[in-house]
């Protein structure tokens, strides 16, 4: 291969991995030590690895360099990198002392003697290190191999992380089930990478969107690639969790410990829509965007691949949210839920770069943030040693724990999009992004969809908050770290606070766009999140002239 | 007032402030709308302030009342502003009259012509005239100060003020005027009638205010917007004060309100301010010579009497006689409560809550049962109330000075400001003629006729309820006694069943109307459709349960299948349209 690039630029663009990659095997290492003092401080050194890395990329990283290691789209990946330290940094934080709180409670029942080396397990942190470094490697895969490779690196360490988080047998069996069944759809996006290459060949993601371009230029991609990319996209389903490869995501949900269920519906997640916005770049939005007969602007992906990711979108919003109502477990429930949200996030693919793309990102914050402080109030309680699931058992906890019912009270009411919370301003962003990309119908499903969705979510604000206690919930008490509830607080506050200042989170969405496109201030939606009358009163009534600007900006996949 | 201290005492007084700021919004707005939100805000503050004491019964029922039969008069308006809407293009007054005068400045069409019915509807509810007066009395179930402000002084002369603000439109229709004039001349007897048959003395001055504000409208509608407007001026003034006074014997007597069971008050300490300064509102009320309220009264008279249309000569006398019985049942009331022999039983309120520092009768004042004179020990008001009285009464007595200024032939400032005014702009202004009757023109007529009424009412009161009080039983029984006439104080006391009327032809058909549509809500609308929609996710959910079952083999099968499915799909779409990508 002679688009090999050389190692400097490439180092450069990667240190962040390198440095979580690092801080994975000191973790894992530091994890044998004999002294306990050592072994205790594995999640602390894993969120500064953490914190480092979040330095190094906001420090070393240049788009230029990016480019020049072949990122498809670098401005996308450093932010996708940004939103999974931070929210890894709330998950290590979430995760502290859940592993070892079994033993303990053994221990101080006199079930088992206390053993020092099996007391505080380093490698869990090195794992969960190990998946953050496979996800932060997606967006800015130059080619096929390294995709798959870091897709695998995202989710090989999660199967071992829901085995290890429990004692118990359906965490075995979850961790089985998840690590089969995404044995089977890795098994499906690598026959989508080989149809690709057999249709393109090439593994060089560059190439690959050159020769795509040639193809439709001559009347069309061929029936290999368009049948690859759609099993691609199917394979990259089950990360994401969405329809029909989302059947997975209730068992192991529910079988993994709470703080690796609230890994698992984040981290693979993101990792799946970096895929799939890296895949579909090859594809999609350059050269294809044009109006719809109605005047609106329309995503330019093909139209087998639309017509897949719109029946994505819409069963997995549906599928979701139906098998959330029945629950009585609470992470039954937001498994389903984190299947639904999947849904909404496809919306955003489809509508494409530009303001798609902006709202996927904010919605990915919005959704990581306000899972943080779900989990971390779930993390923060125990009963017995063990997990609290079950609707029964959060019953009237609000008495003892008025915090930790709040924490669950704003992120149920993020996940549900109550105004003003940050999961609203997503909500509204990605509804946004659809109506302008010309997606009406799948806006208007998703809007019923999220409004049935108001049924589960106000029995995790009315459960806890609001009924007596019951039998169940009375051996419900603190978990022994303080720092899941902590980061749960901190969750929950930035729920309330951060769509204050959403409009510099992503910057100006002027760096979406080419160098050489003057974008004006009606055509860059940057901050409908601060301005939302202006944005919203936008979005709809474009008028032409601003719609051929909006072309401009979203048919430049080079800088994306 | 005091006794209301507690719980909630805070509401009072927003209630207040939102009234008064509602109320500057009404009489400031510049256009039909503002004025419209200043309406409606003045509606809901008497409503939260009628049922101020929302743990009696009767008080949430009179704050209902008012209410809803307000809400008759506000579609009204509302119509109203509508119809000026889409007959002007304009609802600001300003930008209103000059296109008024620039498109017909005379009669409309048929829907012009019902713009000053609809609004003269909403200014029928909202002032308490025939056939909505009924929520008036019944809002004395409120805290005095409010009866006083809201429901004499103030809100309900929002209508008389909207008649006036729109008068050039009142034009559209040749009797729109003669109407106003004769429901307000009806709705002064009417309820003077009424007024001279009750007992509670705080009902008896609710029966006249709707009786003064009557005038008002016979005012504006015999076309002396001078007239209507001070009178208005004066009205709140003495009005205000006989409430307050009220307020004051109410405080004192434990709620009692009733004037048999109050006598002489003015030789009991500490009453003796409130005696004097009710005598004024009295006097103020039954237009005695030379008072503030018969000069304003007067104004309108003269006007009616002068009038030669729509049998206006007849609305005159009305209103003299009513002026007569109006003198009648003010001194009735201060003749009872405040002259004669002291005797006084206390009412049912007890307030314990607040009396500890009135250690001296406290302890009575919690017993309800001892309701002898003896044992209770009345409530003197202090200066908090004593100074109101007072600034009250000089107010009363100021309200005069534009009168007096005409009779010196001086230029009345009031009649200035309402001659820059649209009331004036568009009155006819009608001079009074020489019309002549029993040899007298309108000014003399009404100086004679008025003084006789005042000084004649003021007697005949004097007689029955001070001098031989047995007397008035007497008559009454005697009344009673004669099956020809025994209808006569009958109907006065029940308030000539219009509310019962009210109740039977209204409320019934209503009622029964609701209890239907209720029905058809829960069981149709809810039952069926609205929960029946909230079930189908459910059910759905129901329905794709058995997918997850939890068997590795299945989900694969379910998963491969699904992804085959897509794929198939796709690549079936993808070959029949034979179109590429």
């Amino acid at each position: 291969m002679s688009s090999f690039l050389p190692m400097g630029p490439k180092i450069l663009v990667l240190t962040p991995e390198i440095i979580v990659f690092g801080g994975s095997v000191v973790t894992s290492i530091i994890g044998l030590s004999r002294s306990k003092t050592l072994r205790k401080s594995v999640p602390l050194l894993a969120a500064i690895t953490l914190l480092a890395s979040l330095a190094a990329l906001a420090m070393g990283y240049s788009h230029e360099a990016a480019e020049q290691a072949g990122v498809l789209m670098p401005h996308f990946n450093k932010i996708i990198k940004a939103i999974i330290l931070v929210v890894g940094i709330g998950l290590v934080a979430i995760s502290v002392g859940h592993i070892d709180r079994r033993m303990e409670e053994a221990v101080a029942r006199g079930a088992t003697t206390f053993d020092p080396m099996r007391v505080v397990r380093g490698e869990f942190y090195s794992f969960m290190l190990l998946s953050i470094c496979g996800a932060m490697l997606i967006p800015g895969s130059p080619d096929l191999i390294w995709l798959f490779l870091a897709l695998e690196l995202t989710s090989l360490p999660t199967y071992i992380m829901v085995a290890m988080s429990r004692g118990t047998r359906r965490a075995q069996e979850a961790a089985v089930k998840y690590f089969f069944l995404g044995a089977m759809s890795t098994a499906i996006f690598l026959y989508g990478f080989a149809l690709i290459y057999g249709s393109t060949g090439s593994l060089q993601l560059s190439t690959i969107r050159d020769v795509f371009t040639d193809q439709s230029a001559r009347g069309g991609i061929d029936t290999l690639g368009i049948t690859g990319l759609i099993l691609c996209i199917l394979g990259f389903c089950y990360k994401l969790a969405a329809a029909p490869m989302h059947f997975y995501a209730p068992d192991v949900y529910e079988g993994a410990a709470n703080p690796v269920t609230g890994f698992l519906s984040f981290i693979p997640k993101i990792a799946g829509f970096s895929a799939l916005a890296v895949l579909l770049s090859t594809v999609g939005w350059s050269g294809h965007a044009g109006f719809s007969e109605t005047g609106a602007l329309i995503s330019g992906l093909p139209a087998p691949i639309l017509a897949t990711l719109w029946m994505i979108c819409a069963l997995t919003m549906t599928l979701g949210n139906i098998g959330a109502l029945l629950q009585k477990s609470v992470k039954r429930m937001l498994a389903y839920s984190s299947i639904s949200h999947t849904g909404y996030m496809v919306l955003a693919i489809i509508a494409g770069p530009g303001l798609g793309f902006e709202a996927l990102l904010f919605y990915l914050i919005s959704y990581g943030v306000t899972n943080l402080a779900i989990f971390g109030a779930l993390s923060g309680l125990q009963k017995r040693g063990e997990d609290v699931e079950s609707f029964e058992e959060l019953s009237g906890i609000g008495r003892r724990y008025p915090g930790l019912a709040a924490w669950l009270a704003i992120g149920s009411g993020s996940l549900m999009g109550m105004p003003p919370l940050l999961g609203f301003w997503a909500k509204l962003m990605l509804f946004m992004a659809g109506v302008q990309a010309g997606h009406t119908p799948l806006v208007i499903i998703a809007a019923i969809n999220s409004a049935v969705s108001v049924w589960y979510y106000l029995r995790l604000i009315g459960v806890p908050s609001l009924s007596p206690p019951g039998t169940s919930s009375e051996g419900v008490t603190k978990g022994p770290s303080s720092w899941p509830r902590f980061a749960g607080a901190v969750a929950a506050v930035t729920v309330i606070v951060l769509p204050l200042f959403a409009s510099r989170i992503l910057g100006n969405s002027a760096e979406f766009a080419p160098t050489n496109a003057k974008p004006t201030s009606a055509t860059t939606p940057t901050a409908p999140v601060s301005t939302p009358k202006q944005t919203t009163g936008n979005s709809p009534q474009e008028t032409p002239r601003q719609i051929d600007t909006q072309i401009a900006l979203h048919s430049s996949p080079t800088r994306l | 007032m005091e006794a209301d201290v507690g719980k909630g005492y805070a509401r009072f007084f927003n209630g207040v402030s939102i009234f008064i700021l509602a109320m500057c919004t009404l009489v400031m707005a510049d256009n039909l709308i503002l004025l419209y939100l200043g309406w409606e805000g003045v509606g809901l503050a008497s409503y939260l302030l009628v049922g101020y004491y929302y743990k009696k019964p009767s008080a949430v029922a009179a704050g209902k009342k008012a209410f809803i039969v307000n809400r008759v008069g506000d579609l009204g308006l509302a119509v109203g502003i509508w119809l000026i809407w889409v007959n002007y293009g304009t609802i600001e007054f300003n930008t209103l009259f000059q296109v008024w005068q620039d498109m017909d400045h005379g009669v409309g069409g048929f829907d012009k012509s019902l713009i000053p019915y609809c609004l003269m509807l909403g200014a029928f509810g909202k002032s308490a005239q025939l056939p909505l007066y009924v929520w008036l009395p019944d809002a004395m179930e409120g805290p005095t100060p409010v009866s006083a402000l809201i429901h004499a002084a103030t809100m309900v002369t929002a209508g008389v003020y909207l008649i006036a603000r729109t008068y050039p439109l009142f034009t559209l229709h040749p009797d729109a005027l003669a109407t106003v004039a004769w429901v307000g001349g009806l709705t002064a007897i009417f309820s003077a009638t009424i007024g001279m048959a009750q007992y509670d003395f705080k009902r008896v001055f609710a029966y006249s205010t709707i009786s003064q504000l009557g005038y008002m409208f016979m005012g504006l509608g015999v076309g002396t917007t001078f007239g209507a407007a001070y009178h208005t001026l004066t009205h709140a003034f003495f009005k205000a004060l006989l409430f307050l006074t009220a307020g004051a014997i109410m405080h004192g007597f434990a709620g009692q309100l009733d004037l048999r069971k109050l006598s002489g008050l003015r030789k009991v300490p500490g009453f003796k301010i409130v005696s004097w300064t009710m005598l004024i509102g009295c006097l103020w009320l039954s237009a005695f010579p030379y008072s503030a309220g018969m000069l304003s009264k007067d104004v309108i008279l003269v006007q009616a009497l002068g009038g030669k249309d729509h049998g206006f000569v007849w609305l005159g006398w009305i209103g003299l006689i009513t002026a007569a019985m109006t003198a009648y049942y003010a001194f009735r009331v201060w003749f009872r409560v405040c002259a004669g022999p002291v005797f006084y039983m206390p009412g049912e309120e007890t307030h314990d809550d607040h009396d500890a520092h009135h250690d001296d009768h406290g302890a009575h004042a919690t017993a309800p049962t001892s309701t002898t004179s003896h044992e209770f020990h009345p409530h003197a008001p202090r200066w908090a109330m004593n100074g109101v009285l007072i600034v009250i009464m000089l107010g009363a007595f100021a309200t005069g000075i534009p009168g007096y200024m005409e009779m010196r032939g001086e230029s009345n400032w009031a009649q200035v400001m309402m001659a820059h005014s649209s009331a004036f702009a568009g009155s006819v202004q009608a001079h009074v003629t020489d019309a002549v009757n029993f040899g007298m023109n309108p000014h003399q007529l009404v100086e004679l006729f008025g003084t006789i009424a005042s000084l004649g009412g003021i007697a005949i009161a004097m007689y029955f309820h001070l001098l031989q009080r047995k007397s008035a039983d007497k008559l009454r029984a005697w009344l009673l006694a004669h099956n020809s006439i025994r209808w006569i104080p009958v109907a006065m006391e029940n308030k000539w069943y219009v509310d019962e009327f009210y109740h039977a032809c209204i409320r019934g058909p209503a009622w029964i109307a609701g209890q239907i549509l209720h029905f058809t809500d829960k069981h149709v609308v809810d039952g069926l459709m609205v929960n029946g929609i909230g079930r189908i996710p459910a059910a759905l959910g129901r329905l794709f349960q058995p997918l997850y079952n939890g068997v590795l083999q299945g989900y694969a099968t379910t998963m491969a299948g699904g992804a085959a499915l897509v794929v198939a799909w796709v690549v079936y779409r993808w070959l029949t349209s034979g179109v590429a990508a």
